[in-house]
């Protein structure tokens, strides 16, 4: 068997120029920069997960704002009860693992939309109770002064030490993820998503894998609710609705589902793009939603299938002119025997 | 695809370096950080439009102490979260004042920004909270919640003479704290509670709520709903021949709530701390019909007396420094006869309340009727 390396040179030189991008960048940014920049990796975080369920394993996952909103709220009802950030924020991984697990079961029964369905039902349940319990989550008051942790003694306060305890996380955890995917259980993800009943027969556990898609994309977004909320300072009921799910999907479609790059490209298009189109006052929101339509009806693969679907665009015309060629020759040959 | 962050971050720098060179200006720069999309749509546009209008006066009248006043407008789509993050936008962009939220839920949390740079916050937030976090640079610009209910509670003690009230209300932080206060106040004027029905931001179908206001058979209904949550349910009070009298506290006789519900607002009453149908007012709702098409309402009349007050502080203090304004509102009263702009007289205490004249109201035929004046709550 050949031996493949891990990475590309070129990856490997673009990965690394990146990384060298991003440390030096908030030097340049303001308060307001950084803290977008920030909440970006939060989100390519929670994408991540998201993809891993929708992009790898093709289940079709609505209550991932939900996911996260459970680690948010574990973080700082913890955080608040004295806690360190160190043990909450693995809390909210657990927790969001094993609720991933509980919604997992619904997706060995249904499928497509019918499991969109139902996750979009769990959604609304959780921001329910996020709402409705309020001796626990503050309710709609939501909770207030979440404190940024400390790590060793040195407090990450700062905007700037926060957004590198997230440029940190995000990379181990994007790492962890690439791994996972290279490994047999990456290609089982595939596989169930490909073809199930094809996946079961060479013997692909399909019950484990689908509760395990779920499960460590929840995780992911528990990762993600845990660093949102200390870097909002605040959380309530509203960032963890369904139209942030929505949104959640979108940035892993738009950038490209079930490729690696796609969370981070989506989530930099769901948080820049509204941002850039801010000039436009009371209209960006609906620029911003047509401009999603049109990549959709055009780009249905996501902005990193743009050379594939380029290449396949090329194949139909040769294809088409083939065609012709075939039919023109044909109906000249039927006519030669008239 | 890595290069396109790079090009981002590109972007990003160049737009954060275009800013620095913006605010190096002898102007006056206020930033209006408010709803512009989402539920809070009908409240903040009105707040936005109202300013926007006191701020083309002042510079056509040759602007603050001869300052220009430019305005930079932030959407918060009426998340919290959006509009702190907005405030700490306006922050880097080294402004005067911040206008807003509106939204309770939003002003609560952005003004620990504010708060942290020493820039005055005026918002048109009305729950009992935003002025109880102890910070010196909020400012309202309507009457605290707290302060409104229990001229309501005596209205409908006296006036109405009710002996039980259904109460109906939204379930966020503005609609609880106006639920908490109002059953408070008529807990102590010995009125019984007969339903206490909550409603969904953003709720469509009011008809079990309206069901459930019915069942409950109390002499009148107390309803304390966002705009258009308000008119929802107020169509559908008309749709089920609801006939005891229907009370409100601002938002449910407000010009945006009569508009939607079309004639199933005729006959509700309350109290209003601001109404665009008092005489005070009339000269600023001509003016805000002609430039923007539309009846002001209190939201409107918010943000119109937050501009011209930050005038008349910049003024007294005779400094365009956060702390220095502040300071110069804290404790203080202002008089229309000195500051025409402001509309009415007002007070402000140590926490950022307001005190001033009040209204009561009743919708007839589609507008707003005011039927008596309240005095302020204290004496000055």
């Amino acid at each position: 068997m050949k031996k493949t390396t891990l990475l590309s040179t070129q990856h490997l030189a673009l990965l690394t120029l990146a990384l060298l991008a991003m440390c030096f960048a908030p030097a340049l940014l303001k308060t307001y920069g950084l803290y977008l920049l920030t909440l970006w990796l939060v989100y390519v975080i929670a994408a991540m997960g998201l993809n891993l369920t929708v992009g790898y394993a093709g289940l079709k996952s609505l209550c991932h704002a939900g996911f996260m909103g459970v680690g948010a709220y574990t973080v700082a009802i913890m955080m608040k009860a004295g806690i360190s950030f160190w043990i909450a924020s693995p809390m909210a991984i657990v927790i969001c693992f094993a609720l991933g697990l509980v919604i997992g079961f619904p997706a060995l029964r249904v499928q497509l939309h019918y499991l969109g369905f139902a996750t979009l039902g769990f959604n609304l349940l959780l921001v329910l109770f996020f709402r409705n319990e309020e001796w626990l989550t503050g309710g709609t008051f939501g909770i207030q002064n979440i404190k940024r942790p400390d790590f060793f003694g040195v407090s990450l306060e700062s905007n700037t030490s926060f957004y590198f305890l997230v440029l940190a996380i995000t990379v181990i955890f994007g790492v962890l993820l690439a791994l996972l995917l290279r490994s047999p259980w990456g290609r089982a993800f595939a596989a169930l998503r490909d073809n199930p009943i094809r996946a079961e027969s060479t013997g692909v556990n399909i019950t484990a894998y689908t509760l395990m898609s779920f499960a460590i994309g929840a995780a992911y977004a528990g990762i993600a609710g845990a660093l949102f909320a200390p870097l909002v300072n605040f959380i309530e009921p509203a960032p963890f609705g369904i139209s942030n799910s929505l949104l959640f999907l979108m940035m892993v479609v738009i950038g490209g589902s079930g490729r690696f790059y796609g969370p981070v490209l989506g989530a930099a298009i769901a948080l820049l793009l509204p941002e850039y189109l801010r000039f436009l006052k009371d209209w960006y929101l609906a620029v911003f939603g047509f401009t999603a339509v049109a990549m959709m009806i055009w780009l249905p693969g996501g902005l990193l299938s743009m050379k594939e679907a380029w290449q396949l665009s090329q194949a139909k015309r040769a294809a088409g002119q083939k065609q012709i060629a075939e039919v023109a020759a044909a109906a000249t040959a039927k006519g030669a025997t008239a | 695809m890595k290069t396109k962050i790079g090009r981002t971050l590109g972007q990003l720098t160049v737009v954060a370096a275009a800013l620095v060179a913006v605010s190096v200006s002898a102007q006056i720069k206020i930033a209006q950080v408010v709803e512009l999309s989402g539920g809070g749509t009908a409240a903040g546009s009105q707040y936005r439009n109202g300013a926007k209008l006191a701020i083309n006066e002042i510079n056509a009248a040759g602007g603050i102490m001869g300052k220009k006043i430019e305005s930079i407008e932030m959407d918060t789509q009426s998340q919290p979260a959006i509009a702190k993050a907005m405030t700490v936008k306006a922050i880097d962009e080294k402004v005067t004042a911040i206008f807003g939220p509106v939204f309770s839920g939003s002003i609560l949390v952005s003004q620990t920004e504010s708060q942290k740079a020493n820039i005055p916050n005026f918002t048109g937030g009305e729950a009992s909270n935003v002025t109880a976090q102890g910070n010196p640079y909020i400012f309202r610009s309507s009457f605290n919640q707290s302060m409104g209910m229990p001229k309501v509670a005596n209205y409908m003690a006296t006036d109405l003479k009710a002996k039980s009230v259904v109460v109906a209300y939204v379930n966020n932080d503005f609609g609880k704290g106006g639920r908490d206060a109002i059953v408070k106040e008529l807990g102590a004027r010995n009125i019984k509670v007969a339903g206490d029905i909550s409603t969904d931001p953003g709720q469509v179908d009011m008809s079990s709520a309206v069901l459930r206001i019915k069942q409950a058979n109390a002499d009148a209904l107390f309803a304390y709903l966002n705009e258009e949550e308000s008119a929802r349910l107020l169509k559908e009070l008309r749709k089920q021949g609801y006939d005891k009298p229907m009370v409100g506290e601002t938002t449910l006789m407000g010009a945006k709530v009569i508009e939607l519900a079309g004639t199933a607002a005729n006959g509700v009453r309350g109290h209003v701390g601001l109404t665009a149908d008092a005489p005070a007012f009339k000269d600023f709702s001509a003016k805000y019909e002609k430039e923007f098409k539309a009846k002001p309402d209190h939201n409107g009349i918010k943000g119109y007396f937050s501009a011209y007050m930050l005038k008349a502080a910049i003024e007294k203090a005779k400094s365009t420094d956060g702390k220095a304004i502040a300071a110069a509102m804290k404790n203080s009263c202002f008089k229309v006869k000195d500051n025409p702009g402001i509309l009415l007289d007002v007070c402000f205490d140590d926490k950022g309340d307001i005190d001033r004249e009040s209204f009561l109201v009743e919708v007839k035929n589609g507008k707003q009727e005011v039927t008596a004046m309240l005095p302020m709550i204290n004496k000055h």
